[in-house]
């Protein structure tokens, strides 16, 4: 592995966790974003610099739209995990992916994306199986679809520039159903995401109506 | 370059269908605009040379245009049938952003990326759909349907990782994978496919999905979508398992076992509900397993004949989703235990839903039963396909329940419906109402008399084109009230247009079954496109 694998793969899994283990909504946005604009570069040999490109772009618009959704966050809506316990399971799932390079599947892509691409799995299951938001929700998936990309990578090399491609366009169309559907659920339905724990909770849904706008 | 103009359309489209959601009127001509001109591009699609994309290649197929131009002229049918029982203002823009997706997703080489852009599909179908008005139900929804699409796509990239497809223009021999991997993929991509289709025991999305999204946008989330899927993950499965096929006898018969079960369990169910929009969403369910064993064949011959039946699956319950809308809007309910006898109050939705039964049964000779019976038959035998052949009639026959229920006696909620029989507003315009009665008043009852024009002069009184002038003021004044009160006639009138659209797919007509078989464009380096 070089170190610019090492790098971008640890920046990967390091946003990842931030994304979906801090309490602070706009740092979950900003990790996010730095998780997808690192994976690209987590692949040998690079992407042409078109697909970086189109790559970065898409990375920094869903990192918007997700801060879009994150400022209609109430406060208070903490992740599933606490941020030192996701980390953990960061750092966890990226041992993990290196110990799974010992399989003997046949890969072209280096171990540093299976490394980073377990990583990244290890820390947005939770939020997905047990999320209380759709900002958390949406985060989540976006970091399981760069987990996706990054599988893939190490199993196949770097992917087609066109698959970079739509792999942008997938990831702000899920950033952009959560800046766009988040707000109208908090405004309607009182509660912020799809599953109504809040609703169940004794603190009732006052609270989930107040968030910042 | 004949997909870029429909995609064009389509984003445009969807975009002003959905800024414009909120005016009813003016909301509604745009919407159902965007999607004719939408229909108008998808119908010139061609088979062409295509176009290369930063290391892909996009472009359209005669499949693809049949795929396109289907889901767009059924989704308008049932866009109308909606308007006409109630507003719905995100299924337009639902509507055209599903076909985006479609669009791209089939219209792209490589199977990594047709499958992120079937997701991106699915979730932007989804937000349209489900996002506004966003009630606790279907925010439910819609993070069901986000979680899906993303794990499916998740789980489908690493699939297409192991196995990518072997290009047949390489020349290459056939590649036996890892018995093991194979096995592995094999199972991921059932469970992706058993996931989009609902298939048991996965099948509470797609009732959930009935029960919250809007009925006019149904069609793509139900049903188009989930075609999307299997025309991508049946066009990879065969290319790139189909070599090794021979060593994945077990997990090919839990794919078996699981489609069987999918195929009784379904009908059963889909017999046992009480609510319309239930029978069409587990007839859905059931019909997955028919999804199922076209995977489960790994054959190119299975796969073509997938190819031709997902279109008749997808255009048949598009069709049943508009005659449940136009049944809940004559009725008031869904609920066929208050609704017997139905089919005398309402025997033009008895035609149009015999006509669907005939789409989804067939007859040997048909393209919708040959299609089915080879799939079938490619993915079991003996007592296996004799279960299989029973359970693939399980829509027809939930259909058969629901026309028995409308034959039986009346309820008093069916006799007090609105009749079938067209009427006309009270105060009826013929040319004779615009000649001066003989106290120098047009005839017609007060109301007419407020509302007349001026009467022509004698001397131009016969001319044509004041009787032109005259029926087009009539006409003009008269078209809301007369829509306003034939609503009832009108769903059914679609609603047999529905029935018709069914028909013509279900007998291969468009060219469906030369589509199907005809290859897609290919590139020397690039694997054939998933779509066709």
């Amino acid at each position: 592995m070089t170190p610019l694998l090492v790098a971008a793969s640890a920046l990967v899994a390091l946003g990842a966790a931030v994304a979906t283990g801090t309490r602070d909504p706009r740092m979950a946005s900003l990790g996010l974003a730095g998780l997808l604009v690192a994976a690209p570069f987590v692949a040998d040999p690079l992407p042409a610099p078109l697909p970086l490109a189109f790559g970065g772009v898409a990375a920094i618009l869903a990192g918007f739209l997700v801060f879009i959704a994150a400022r209609r966050t109430p406060e208070g809506a903490a992740p599933a995990l606490g941020l030192r316990a996701t980390l953990a399971a960061a750092a966890a799932g990226y041992a993990a992916g290196i110990g799974a390079t010992a399989v003997a599947l046949p890969r072209l892509g280096p171990d540093a994306a299976l490394a980073a691409g377990f990583a990244v799995v290890a820390v947005a299951v939770v939020p997905i199986a047990v999320t209380r938001d759709l900002f958390r929700l949406a985060s989540a998936l976006i970091a399981l679809t760069a987990a996706g990309i990054l599988v893939l990578t190490a199993l196949a090399g770097t992917p087609e520039p066109v698959t970079a491609m739509a792999s942008g366009l997938t990831v702000v169309a899920l950033a952009a159903a959560a800046a766009v559907v988040g707000g109208s659920a908090l405004a309607v339905s009182s509660t912020p995401g799809p599953d109504d724990v809040r609703d169940r909770r004794a603190t009732g849904a006052g609270s989930a109506i107040g968030g910042r706008r | 370059m004949s997909l870029l103009p429909f995609l064009a359309v389509a984003i445009v489209g969807a975009a002003v269908a959905t800024l414009l959601r909120d005016r009813r009127r003016l909301g509604t001509l745009a919407g159902f605009a965007a999607v004719l001109v939408a229909l108008a591009a998808a119908s010139s699609v061609r088979a062409e040379t295509p176009l290369a994309i930063g290391g892909g290649v996009l472009g359209g197929s005669d499949h693809l245009r049949i795929v396109l131009a289907l889901c767009l002229a059924a989704g308008f049918l049932v866009l109308v049938v909606a308007r006409l029982a109630t507003w719905q203002p995100s299924a337009p823009g639902a509507l055209l952003g599903g076909a985006t997706g479609i669009g791209l997703a089939l219209g792209l080489a490589g199977t990594p990326a047709a499958l992120l852009l079937t997701a991106a599909a699915t979730v932007v179908a989804s937000a349209l759909a489900l996002g506004s008005p966003a009630a606790p139900s279907r925010v439910r929804a819609l993070a069901r349907e986000l979680r899906g699409a993303t794990t499916s796509v998740v789980v489908g990239l690493v699939a297409a990782g192991i196995m990518p497809e072997t290009a047949p223009s390489s020349g290459s021999g056939p590649a036996l994978a890892e018995p093991a991997a194979a096995a592995l993929v094999l199972l991921g991509m059932g469970l992706v496919l058993a996931h989009r289709f609902g298939a048991i025991p996965l099948h509470a999305r797609v009732s959930r999905l009935s029960d919250a999204a809007p009925s006019g946008a149904l069609p793509i989330l139900a049903a188009w979508l989930p075609a999307a899927w299997g025309l991508v993950i049946l066009g990879w499965a065969a290319a790139a398992l189909g070599p090794s096929s021979a060593s994945l006898g077990l997990e090919r018969g839990i794919i078996v076992t699981l489609a069987l079960l999918t195929l009784l369990l379904g009908t059963l169910a889909a017999l046992i509900q009480d609510e319309v929009e239930h029978v069409v969403a587990y007839t859905i369910v059931a019909d997955a397993g028919v999804a199922l064993l076209a995977l489960a064949a790994l054959d190119p011959a299975a796969r073509d004949a997938a190819r031709a039946w997902l279109l008749v699956f997808a255009t048949t319950r598009t069709a049943m989703i508009g005659w449940t809308i136009a049944f809940r809007a004559a009725f008031g309910t869904g609920r066929l235990r208050d609704t017997s006898g139905w089919l005398r109050r309402a025997p033009a939705l008895g035609v149009a839903l015999a006509v669907i039964l005939v789409a989804v049964v067939g007859w040997p000779g048909l393209l919708a039963w040959d299609a089915r019976v080879a799939i079938l038959q490619s993915a079991s035998s003996g007592p296996a396909l004799l279960l299989a052949w029973a359970g693939s009639l399980g829509t027809g026959v939930a259909i058969c329940r629901v026309l028995a229920v409308g034959a039986g006696r009346p309820s008093a909620i069916v006799a007090g419906a609105v009749s079938e029989l067209p009427r006309l507003p009270a105060r009826i315009v013929t040319p004779a109402a615009t000649n001066p009665g003989p106290a120098g008043l047009p005839p017609g009852g007060a109301r007419a008399r407020a509302r007349s024009r001026p009467s022509p002069a004698p001397g131009n009184l016969g001319s044509a084109r004041d009787r032109l002038r005259g029926f087009a003021a009539a006409a003009g004044r008269d078209a809301r009230p007369s829509l306003e009160l034939n609503r009832v006639p009108l769903r059914a009138f679609v609603a047999i247009l529905l029935g018709g659209l069914a028909l013509l797919t279900a007998v291969g007509a468009f060219g469906i079954d030369a589509a199907a078989r005809a290859p897609g464009p290919v590139l020397p380096s690039a694997a054939p496109l998933v779509g066709g």
